[in-house]
């Protein structure tokens, strides 16, 4: 932990401090709850709000959700492929609209106001729990999705252009997950952490650039999570045209 | 020994309210969220709009055409009712017309099988009188033949001139 002795306060940068909540032997991150619950309880708002009285003309928020879901129904369509994809529609969207939220949230609202006897809250993403969590759902889901279609001819995929793709293909299995929840869990850490150090430096107008620039690539990275979900998904349904 | 164990009650720090903006990052923030709202709404709010209206025209492209598919309907409709009575009519006229063609043409056939018969009738009285004709002819032929023939074994020179005065007293 760093702190300078200066005559006035300006900023403290610390990583690794988290509030901790513990139940039974289990130590929670406390703080990761508290802002996913905030990031939920504002997506539930949103589509309450949105979905309340729908009509035939689409104004304001209703407009913005059929946009949203046109556009991950686009995108579960593209990659897993007409046949199946609504099945896991309610999924990708999930995933997609909650990394979403998290990373804009943690990057725009300010947490710091509210002080925490430990650690601070941020974007729930930038934990590696979190991160983790969701790709192992994501490793289970595209299992889950090629054995409950395909029974066990699901296994034919591991040999499936040569049987030389074996071994790379069981490696992947272990990867993908690995990946996925690295990716993310960089992405959203490192951004945070360059604003904040950016911030620790020169508190005004500095940290800006890089500030616009994490929301940018934290759109991406949710948009590439569920990119790649959808992609793991399909290709474990994929039907092979002999 | 405690299972759950939040420290809501204090016991390391405390819950509190950070309000240094330097230290929250609160000048920035409202910079970043400001500059978002400004380009979210000019841009997503166009392409929300846009997306509106293009749902809104379709919709009323649709309602429009479904009514005048339901004009459309509906005339075609009276035009087939019109046209199938005019069938109707059509076929009723056909149907009389045929009738009497059909009794005309049975009349006349009547009339050429009756005229047919009696000339045939004519044809056979025609050729009956002239065979019974004909037979008159040879039996009063074959009588006098026959007659001739015995004329000269029954006539003599007495009878002969019996004959003779008898057809002068006719002739006076």
């Amino acid at each position: 932990m760093v702190s300078l002795s200066f005559p006035f306060h300006i900023a403290e940068l610390e990583v690794g401090q988290h509030l901790y909540w513990q139940i039974g032997h289990l130590n929670l991150h406390g703080q990761v709850f508290i802002s996913s619950w905030v990031v939920i309880g504002a997506l539930l708002t949103l589509i309450v709000l949105g979905t309340r009285k729908m009509e035939r003309d689409p104004k304001g928020v209703q407009n913005l959700l059929e946009f949203l879901w046109d556009y991950i129904r686009d995108l579960a369509r593209e990659q897993i492929g007409e046949k199946a994809y609504r099945d896991w529609l309610p999924f990708i969207g999930t995933l997609f609209l909650f990394i979403f939220v998290c990373n804009w949230g943690g990057a725009l609202v300010p947490w710091k106001l509210v002080k925490l006897p430990s650690g601070e809250l941020g974007a729930p993403t930038a934990d590696i729990n979190t991160t983790v969590a969701m790709a192992l759902l994501v490793s289970l889901s595209y299992f889950y999705a090629g054995l409950s279609r395909k029974g066990l001819r699901y296994f034919e995929y591991y040999v499936e252009p040569t049987p030389i793709m074996l071994p790379f293909k069981i490696i992947e299995d272990f990867t993908k997950p690995l990946s996925l929840s690295f990716r993310l869990f960089g992405n959203i850490l490192a951004d945070e952490l360059v604003v904040g150090v950016l911030a620790f430096l020169v508190p005004v107008i500095v940290p800006l650039p890089a500030m616009f620039l994490g929301l940018f690539t934290s759109a991406i990275q949710a948009l590439i999570f569920a990119t790649l979900a959808a992609n793991y998904i399909g290709e474990a349904v994929h039907e092979e045209h002999h | 020994m405690t299972i759950y164990h939040f420290p809501l009650l204090g016991t390391e720090g405390t819950f509190g309210l950070n309000l240094n903006p330097f230290d929250t990052n609160l000048v920035n923030l409202t910079i970043v969220i400001g500059v978002m709202f400004w380009f979210l709404k000019g841009f997503l709010g166009e392409m929300l709009e846009r997306r509106r209206q293009v749902i809104l025209s379709s919709l009323s492209d649709a309602e429009a055409n479904l009514k005048n598919a339901t004009i459309a309907l509906e005339k075609a409709q009276t035009d087939l009712a019109e046209a199938q009575q005019r069938a109707e009519r059509i076929r009723a006229d056909g149907k009389l017309r045929a009738e009497a063609i059909r009794k005309e043409s049975e009349h006349r056939t009547i009339d050429a099988m009756a005229s047919l018969k009696e000339d045939a009738l004519a044809d056979l009285n025609a050729e009956m009188a002239r065979i019974s004709e004909q037979l008159r002819l040879q039996t009063a032929v074959q009588a006098i033949e026959k007659a001739m023939a015995t004329l000269p074994s029954k006539l003599d020179s007495k009878a002969h001139a019996q004959l003779i005065d008898q057809s002068i007293a006719n002739l006076e």
